[in-house]
């Protein structure tokens, strides 16, 4: 599954890149979790008789660092490379050019690639394809027993794993049997496992339904607040990203994007340009914005936009009086 | 239809069926399948058929789902009954003479015979599957076999399979259930029509099927290697195995059972 | 005549077992030839197994089911005819594809209802048309193109049946806010041009109140409510209460309102917020 460009054979021999590479992965080491530098992929594209013929630039030339503890959620359309930009975070796939780095390891280093999958863990969008063993308990065991701890020690992070995740009374039961959002919640608990310092999660909530989806949600910020787990959100729900620190968008391979949420949803139009939604009350503030009233685009929620029309009134109504 | 088969469900408990040695459940309950096979009169069949109850009775499995898993496989049991009731013949004379048909007093003690045992083997069968969670199951399967390894039968990978199986069948199941209803609302004729043509018809299904299989396959590959998977080297297990003294008496218990069937043979 | 009529409708799994459940609670229902009705309700609430008796693939424990005015059950009625005339079209729908071609599987439907090449032809370019599917994917396989493109291709696959009445359960589900629209967009133009009945299931209200006329909502089995979409959203509380989603929007006006800014209890679209808001802010 882990996947080499074509140029990674020149690329690992290539010391002085190597070597400048480290550098700058190391400078902020010990504030950066995830480090990646000028990273670009393409899929390969071929002819009839499996001959490459050319490149399906996938991402392009991406420059990006996620500081520990941080909540980002990176937002874009299906295609935008997003999915592939979160695959490098843990070194299933490796760039054609660049360098992605955990904790200052680079990802392309074979001997540390389980270091780097413990510390960056995963989870996919079908909870479905994630459950590798049919009781929840023996499910979120998977990880811990890869890494041959002691049973005893297993034990003891499958519960913590399955509380964190609040699914602890639901450890005997069947996984088929548990509705999408729990079974989301028991691969998080899969990952979480494995104590990793960041999880990566790629669209988790788009299979789910709202009740599911929420669920999930609160599970995620619970895990960043309480626990100080990274937490990089994947999606294509503006709501989700909402809620996050930090919002990056990206379109065609490149972030275009990179700023709080507020500063990103309040350019509505950018947004609307690249496939994306923003909320409803910064809809409204836009378009109130553009019949001339006097109003911040940098609302997200029903309470700010409260605060946005209490602001507004009392002028206008002591004018009236 | 497709979801009444309980193949693989695991119902857990605390019972002493249920903290047995999974590797001492697996060969015992073959040992068992001799016993019923060994035994042929109604006396070892008897208390063949009590064993089982009991264990059934300690082991705190809800009765009814031992009615649910001789559901499917009734036609197969009666069709088995009515295929010895016609054609066992016996010395004496018959006791139904009637067209075509011909009933001896054998006919009817093979063919009752027949329904305990098979009814005995799937409890026996069930029971198994019922107190075993699939993985300790396949784990134990796994340490069975571990002899095998020196001659380089891919023992761990077999088991992994099985465990990964076992956890899909009612996945699958749900989506076959799914893509034929889909295709019902297509038009597709499912139910009518002679071999040629169901067998056609259940192309539109097995495609789907295969197509999303592949994808699942291809997703948990990754989602294993995320989380560290990297083959049966060095890998540890949250259950260990471990047989205790209530293991080798289960064990003991049975053996006299066999004995007793031998001989009880033997005698009579 | 009504499109959908069902009568004292209910449906349990498991009849006769200890796990016996009411799915369907005696329902009774008038869909009006034409209307695109929205169905909402969460997970469990008994919607998808209401919409599969719509096209006799499961049949009532009691009570009956009328398309039409025909009863799809009665003695004289082939069951396979009642799926050709109401269309269904499941979540996640293009894990039904399997034919080579994009063609050939929208045609699989029409060949289905054993109608000639010629007229197959016609209703296969058309839905493709119907549905944005451009003349040169109908060549291609269908399982090399794009998520939503693919949904796409499944839906044309219902449509080239030519059903009188359309149900589409979660159409956009997982597909991203561009795709959604694509699709959404679509099955509206497609009702506009053809006058089909549609009942379009969705757990987003905000699409909902975008394109249906009319919402059915479905709580525990039983039919909460069958009413215009301004009614419905006007009961925004009660439906909370049943475990519902309601727009952003429409929270925001709960807001105001308990702040003492009144815009109104039946605001549901950006449209209205801003007009109510335009009068207060501009006074």
């Amino acid at each position: 599954m882990r996947k080499y460009g074509d140029s990674q054979v020149p690329l690992k021999s290539d010391g002085l890149f190597l070597f400048f590479a480290n550098i700058i992965g190391r400078e902020k080491t010990g504030m950066n979790i995830i480090e990646v530098r000028d990273l670009s992929f393409e899929y390969p594209i071929t002819d009839d008789e499996g001959n490459v013929i050319g490149g399906n630039k996938v991402l392009e030339n991406i420059t990006l660092d996620i500081p520990k503890g941080q909540f980002v959620a990176v937002l874009g359309h299906n295609g935008s490379g997003k999915s592939t930009l979160a695959k490098h975070f843990n070194g299933m796939l490796l760039g054609n050019s660049g360098k992605v780095f955990v904790n200052g390891t680079d990802t392309a280093d074979d001997d540390k690639i389980y270091d780097i999958r413990q510390t960056v863990g995963m989870v996919f969008q079908n909870p479905d394809n994630q459950l590798v063993a049919t009781i929840v308990e023996e499910d979120v065991a998977f990880a811990p027993e890869n890494l041959g701890l002691p049973p005893a020690q297993i034990r003891e992070r499958v519960d913590e794993a399955l509380n964190a995740v609040d699914m602890y009374k639901y450890r005997l039961h069947s996984a088929h049997q548990l509705s999408g959002g729990q079974k989301q919640r028991i691969a998080i608990a899969g990952v979480i496992a494995m104590r990793p310092e960041c999880i990566v999660l790629d669209e988790p909530t788009a299979m789910l339904d709202p009740k599911g989806r929420k669920s999930v949600l609160k599970t995620i910020k619970r895990l960043n607040s309480d626990f100080g787990i990274t937490v990089v959100l994947i999606t294509h729900y503006m709501d989700e990203a909402a809620q996050a620190e930090r919002v990056i968008v990206m379109d065609s391979g490149r972030i275009i994007m990179d700023d709080v949420p507020k500063k990103i949803f309040s350019q509505v139009e950018r947004l609307t340009e690249v496939g994306l939604d923003v909320p409803q009350v910064t809809q409204l503030a836009y378009e109130l914005k553009k019949e001339g009233i006097d109003m911040s685009l940098e609302v997200l929620t029903e309470e700010d936009m409260l605060k946005e029309i209490q602001r507004l009134l009392p002028k206008r109504w002591h004018t009236d009086i | 239809m497709l979801k009444d088969i309980t193949i693989g469900q695991f119902f857990p408990g605390n019972s002493v069926i249920h903290r047995m040695d999974s590797r001492f459940k697996i060969v015992l309950d073959i040992l068992y399948v001799v016993i019923l096979f060994v035994a042929d009169n109604f006396i070892s069949l008897a208390l063949a058929g009590i064993f089982i109850l009991m264990a059934y009775g300690v082991s705190e499995i809800k009765p009814i789902m031992m009615l649910k898993s001789l559901k499917p496989l009734l036609p197969i049991i009666l069709f088995t009954a009515i295929l010895n009731l016609f054609f066992v013949t016996g010395e004496g004379e018959p006791l139904v003479n009637w067209w075509i048909f011909t009933i001896y007093s054998e006919g009817i003690t093979t063919a009752v015979f027949m329904i305990v045992r098979i009814m005995c083997l799937i409890i026996g069968m069930s029971l198994l599957t019922y107190t075993t969670s699939p993985i300790v199951l396949t784990d134990a399967i796994e340490r069975l076999l571990s002899p095998l390894k020196k001659i380089k039968l891919p023992v761990h990978e077999l088991a992994m399979m099985m465990t990964i199986a076992l956890r899909f069948i009612p996945t699958l199941i749900e989506e076959t259930d799914k893509i034929m209803s889909a295709q019902k609302a297509r038009g597709a004729d499912l139910d009518t029509g002679g071999l040629m043509k169901r067998a056609k018809a259940l192309v539109p299904i097995l495609i789907p099927l295969f197509v999303s299989a592949f994808k699942r396959a291809n997703e948990l590959a990754m989602a294993m290697e995320c989380r560290c998977y990297r083959g049966g080297e060095g890998r540890t297990k949250l259950r260990q195995l471990k047989a205790r003294p209530m293991d080798f008496m289960i064990a003991l218990l049975m053996l006299t059972l066999l004995g007793f069937v031998i001989v009880d043979n033997m005698v009579f | 005549m009504n499109a959908v009529e069902t009568r004292n409708l209910t449906y349990k799994y498991s009849m006769g077992t200890p796990f016996e459940t009411t799915a369907v609670d005696n329902v009774n229902l008038m869909v009006e030839q034409g209307e695109f009705v929205g169905v909402i309700g969460h997970t469990g609430s008994g919607k998808s197994t209401l919409i599969q008796h719509l096209n006799g693939l499961l049949k009532q424990t009691s009570g009956e089911v009328l398309i039409n005015g025909r009863n799809i059950w009665s003695k004289d009625v082939n069951i396979k005819d009642i799926r050709f005339e109401s269309g269904l079209v499941f979540q996640y729908s293009e894990y039904q594809l399997f034919e080579e071609t994009v063609y050939k599987d929208i045609a699989f439907g029409p060949k289905n209802m054993g109608l000639d090449k010629d007229e197959t032809d016609r209703r296969v370019r058309d839905s493709a048309r119907q549905m944005g599917l451009s003349e040169e994917l109908l060549e291609r396989s269908p399982f090399d193109l794009s998520g939503g493109q693919k949904r796409r291709v499944a839906l044309a696959g219902v449509i080239a049946m030519q059903p009188k009445i359309l149900i589409l359960d979660e159409p956009a589900a997982g597909l991203d806010p561009a795709g959604r629209d694509k699709v959404l967009e679509e099955i509206a133009g497609y009702h506009r041009n053809s006058g089909t009945t549609i009942l379009l299931v969705s757990h987003s209200m905000e699409d909902i109140v975008k394109y249906a006329d009319k919402v059915l909502v479905m709580n525990r089995g039983q039919l909460f409510c069958y009413e215009e979409t301004d009614k419905v959203f006007s009961m925004s509380k009660e439906l909370q209460m049943i475990g519902l989603d309601i727009p952003q929007i429409t929270k925001l006006s709960h807001l105001l309102r308990e702040n003492g800014i009144d815009i109104g209890n039946d605001v549901y679209t950006v449209e209205r917020a801003k007009e109510r808001l335009l009068k207060i802010l501009k006074r």
